[in-house]
């Protein structure tokens, strides 16, 4: 019966044996029903929204025969009860947020190691720490979407990165982190283009009450934050703000901080009807370059973003459901610093280092300017539906709007805009008990680059109860960002006139991928083992990148190649309160070049880390990170190094009364300095103290 | 679709019975008498379940009458004995207008929670009358944690969320629990804002959340909040109404209004047949369980209800 009940309850109409509440439940046919909820729903977004809370407060009333009989609104309607992991069309690794809190990260790139696939590096040299899945293939994180309760964080600035995304919230504010390894693109869009890290953030619900920490620490580690979440009426609200700063790698700028501010707030205006706010600003303060290097000298800049978004789901029936995106986000890059040209000097050969001191007095610079600003707009729609219980579909579109202003990046004070329109569908077919299919594409139109297709096709087979195979193939386009097609980056030198650092010609095409796949999902709960595993092959062509051209810099596609190899974790309860999380990847990378191999560089060939988590008696807590792999390219460096890294944690929990709290000693890289970016550049061994308070 | 036709069908063919019964005043040779509280579908279902017992077992069709609580008023004027043999009412409305006239032959009141049949009997001053008995909506706490633990065997922390009206079952539910081999982790609410600051750290601490009727604290305007809270917890709900299955608990443990009906009818019988009224309220003596099979799949779980339901049975020892 489709009964729309909580009509009357929106309209305070409901008390005990009242009338108006029976008639509700008469059979009402699901046209009408839908015809009303939709009329509801423009009622309510038409601005009646908040106004109408106070009027659902339901009369309090002794129990009835009416509790047991009324229908009630839907509340776990389709798109809200997600896809197990074994029926999902690929891998996805999952961190919580006890995992996170006794992993002692401090920021989300950190934790990322414990990803099958992802490398990280802890730098703040391309604006903030990054990640990057089967290698990062060049100094941006641009190949891995990001997404923070279903926004995408994605920065447009530069070639594109996710980079200052991971730092938008405090990880004391996140409840999972859903990892999808490898192409996903036909569900997210041509930044999926290796990957999807969803960030999603605690309900405010779950996090009444005040909460504070502190971290402080060797290496200038300086973190707080502060959080306090309330509830009026069916709605709840939370307001965190936190710090984290640190003297970075050792050898590279010496101070970086990060300060943020992020509200999210749940209403329910009404049964069935679910608005969620989320407004936050980013602070970044950093700095980057070498020592005695003077064009590329120590020097700080800055990132600040914001962000708006505004989200409206609602259950049409149990069946279906839509839920409604609004966004907007802008942020700020500042980075001035001045290339003394006597400075240069020192590292000519003779004649020319004479002539250049007899040349240049210390009055003579050029200054080197990164200064821009980007902002989207973003709305979207998707409508969820189970036509069956063998068949439910996903359907749904989105615009974006994206805009960069930088004079010294492109020459020109002109704004650059693309547009984005995408369409995106998926259909889950159960096809026996046993199989599952996953067949889904997203079609995106850029304003600038064209249009693409991305499809994907995977199959799940439950091969056993708590096994289960998974095959696919999926296929991904990006196209070339805004900077790798305009960028058109001069230098006014003295003596020397306008010099081209980048002059991109605008000749890049979409790189593209085509990702094979086999997985294994495997439950042994009698021995308390899960196993995931990942067998891929993934033929990269047209790979885009930096290069030498006739006039400075410029982008160019490489030619094809193939990643190949396996991933797998193992997650092992062997003893009471005891987890182990074993990861491997090998990867090998058939790309070929002359000389430095940058892109060959960039995958080691083989990548481990161990988690061992214990609980102990008296309240303690604790963890042994090990993290190690083959050697491998620096992010910007060539030289070849393995790396290896082990961190301790050391928690007790205490309580007092309602409050709860806990201190943690932590110390990372137990063992001897390693590279982080460039050769100079160390992850010496920090310890830290963190004390976590809550209400 | 097909299921709406037949409620539709079903909503047609009862109210034009129900409107034959308004028309008319019961017809005084009529022997048994069924109330109903209003002209709700669930009241409509549970008479035409008593006609259909009482008929199948040789009760004439001429000594059944139906009539609505606001109707009785009209026979009370007229004199006239208001149950002849026996008065069926169904709901908390027909029963709180039977009890508030003199009361000279027995009355089984159905579709009618425990709660609000012992504040009615005790506010009509007859409390002791040995012609009043209940068949109860609510299902019995032993029967809803046989359930748990059939269903959620490694289920041990039971969580449940009280209110004004359910805080009265506490210390059986507590006995029940440990006779389970299941602890209890319980909170009493007294406003919504004690249900959204307990309910996070109440699932934090528990495997299972069972459900109590209360209108404080399960409505249509809080369920949004504890069903979500639960599922982000992945505590899942048994609850006691299909309704709450369709919105996304995991099980539900209920009587349809045509199983309190037949059990009604039964009791009808024995006292035509000339047995006494049984001197004491009765439990629900034929249930469902309900689930949610997308929610169950999500949580990694799969039942069979028919296979849950036939096993509590046999717990009970019930044919």
């Amino acid at each position: 019966m489709t009964c729309v009940s909580w009509l009357g309850v929106a309209q305070g109409k409901i008390s005990e044996n009242n009338q108006n509440d029976w008639n509700a439940m008469w059979p009402t046919s699901p046209a009408i029903a839908r015809a009303r909820t939709l009329l509801y729903a423009a009622v309510l977004t038409a601005g009646g929204l908040l106004a109408l809370a106070p009027a659902l407060a339901q009369d309090v009333t002794s129990v009835s025969e009416n509790d047991f009989l009324s229908d009630m609104p839907i509340v776990l309607s389709v798109s809200r009860l997600p896809q197990r992991l074994d029926e999902t069309p690929g891998a996805v690794t999952i961190l919580d947020r006890d995992m996170i809190r006794r992993s002692g990260a401090r920021d989300v790139a950190d934790l990322m190691r414990l990803v099958p696939g992802f490398r990280i590096s802890n730098a703040f040299e391309s604006v903030a720490p990054q990640v990057g899945y089967h290698g990062i293939f060049g100094r941006y994180s641009n190949r891995v979407e990001l997404l923070v309760d279903g926004r995408s964080a994605y920065s447009p600035f530069f070639i594109g990165s996710i980079a200052p995304g991971l730092q938008t919230v405090a990880l004391e504010d996140i409840e999972r982190i859903e990892v999808l390894r490898g192409s996903n693109s036909a569900a997210y869009g041509a930044r999926a283009f290796l990957g999807v890290i969803n960030i999603v953030t605690r309900h405010t619900a779950d996090s009444l009450g005040a909460r504070g920490a502190v971290t402080t620490g060797e290496n200038g580690i300086h973190d707080a934050l502060a959080s306090v979440g309330w509830g009026v009426g069916s709605g709840s609200f939370r307001l965190s703000v936190d710090r984290r700063a640190d003297e970075g790698l050792e050898g590279a700028y010496d101070r970086n901080s990060v300060s943020r501010v992020n509200f999210r707030s749940d209403l329910y205006p009404a049964p069935g009807h679910e608005v969620q706010l989320r407004l936050g600003a980013l602070n970044l303060d950093a700095g980057r370059g070498q020592p005695n290097w003077a064009l590329d000298p120590q020097r700080p800049f800055g990132f600040d973003s914001a962000y708006a978004q505004l989200d409206y789901k609602l259950a049409l029936s149990s069946e279906e459901d839509v839920a409604f995106k609004l966004s907007h986000s802008q942020e700020r890059y500042r980075e001035e610093f001045p290339v003394g040209l006597l400075n240069l000097c020192p590292g000519l050969k003779d004649p020319y280092k004479a002539a250049c001191f007899q040349a240049f007095t210390p009055s003579d610079f050029y200054s080197v300017n990164a200064d821009g600003r980007a902002s989207s707009n973003a709305v979207s729609v998707q409508y969820t539906q189970r036509h069956s219980n063998t068949l439910r579909s996903v359907l749904g579109g989105e615009y974006r709007s994206e805009r960069i202003v930088s004079a010294p990046l492109y020459n020109t004070s002109a704004a650059f805009d693309t547009e984005f329109l995408r369409l995106f569908g998926n259909l889950e077919w159960r096809l026996a008990p046993d199989w599952l299919l996953n067949a889904g594409a997203l079609a995106e139109k850029s304003s600038v680059t064209g249009n693409t297709l991305a499809p994907r096709l995977m199959m799940n087979w439950h091969l056993a109860p708590g096994h289960t195979l998974r095959a696919g193939v999926s296929r991904a386009f990006r196209p070339p960002s805004t900077y790798e097609k305009f960028a058109d980056r001069q230098f006014d030198v003295p003596l020397l006139g306008v010099q081209v650092d980048t002059q991109a010609t605008g000749q890049t095409v979409p790189e593209t991928l085509l990702a094979k796949e086999v997985g294994y999902l495997g439950d042994f709960s009698a021995w308390g083992v899960a196993v995931d595993v990942r067998l891929f092959q993934e033929r990269f062509d047209k790979l885009i990148d930096i290069r030498s051209g006739r006039i400075g810099k410029d982008y160019a596609n490489n030619p094809a190649f193939d990643l190949q190899g396996a991933e797998y974790q193992v997650k092992w309860q062997p003893w009471q309160g005891a987890q182990i999380i074993f990861n491997q990847t090998w990867i090998d990378n058939s790309h070929s070049a002359p000389g430095d191999d940058e892109i060959n560089a960039a995958t080691p060939r083989r990548a481990s880390s161990l988690a061992y988590f214990q609980q102990l008696p008296g309240q303690l807590d604790l963890t042994l990170l090990h993290s190690e792999n083959s050697a491998m390219g620096l992010v910007a460096d060539h030289i070849l190094q393995p790396r290896r890294r082990t961190d301790l944690r050391l928690a007790k929990a205490m309580r007092w009364g309602a409050r709860r709290g806990e201190v943690a000693l932590v110390v990372q890289n137990l063992g001897s300095a390693y590279a982080d970016f460039k050769r100079e550049h160390l992850f010496q061994k920090q310890a830290f103290i963190t004390l976590r308070l809550e209400d | 679709m097909t299921r709406t036709l037949r409620l539709l069908l079903l909503c047609w063919a009862l109210c034009l019975t129900g409107g034959v019964a308004r028309a008319q005043p019961p017809e005084p040779s009529a022997r048994v008498v069924i109330v109903s509280s209003d002209t709700a579908v669930a009241y409509a279902q549970a008479a035409q379940a008593v006609v259909d017992t009482l008929v199948r077992q040789g009760v004439a069709r001429s000594d059944i009458s139906q009539v609505f609580a606001s109707e009785l008023v009209l026979r009370q004027q007229s004199g006239l004995p208001l149950c002849p043999a026996v008065c069926v009412a169904l709901g908390s409305e027909a029963t709180r207008v039977l009890l508030a006239g003199p009361v000279k032959s027995p009355v089984v009141s159905a579709l009618i929670p425990r709660r609000s049949f012992e504040r009615l009997l005790r506010s009509s001053g007859k409390a002791g009358s040995a012609l009043v008995s209940a068949i109860y909506l609510d299902q019995p706490l032993a029967r809803q944690l046989a359930l748990v633990r059939l269903a959620l065997p490694q289920a041990r922390r039971l969580a449940v969320v009280l209110g004004p009206e359910s805080s009265a079952f506490a210390a059986n539910l507590r006995v029940v629990a440990a006779a389970h081999e299941m602890s209890l982790q319980d909170v009493t609410v007294n406003n919504l804002d004690d249900l959204a600051e307990s309910l996070p750290q109440l699932l934090a601490q528990s495997d299972v959340l069972l459900a109590l009727a209360d209108p404080l604290v399960f409505n249509s305007s809080t369920i949004q909040n504890i069903l979500l809270s639960s599922f982000r917890a992945r505590v899942p709900m048994v609850a006691f109404s299909p309704a709450y299955v369709r919105a996304g608990a995991l099980l539900a443990l209920y009587t349809t209004p045509v199983q309190a009906g037949q059990q009604a009818a039964e009791v009808v019988l024995g006292i035509l047949r000339g047995r006494p009224l049984p001197d004491r309220v009765m439990e629900p003596n034929d249930f469902e369980v309900g689930v949610n099979t997308q929610v169950a799949r999500s949580l990694g779980w799969s039942f069979d209800v028919d296979v849950l339901r036939q096993a509590l049975r046999r717990q009970e020892r019930l044919p």
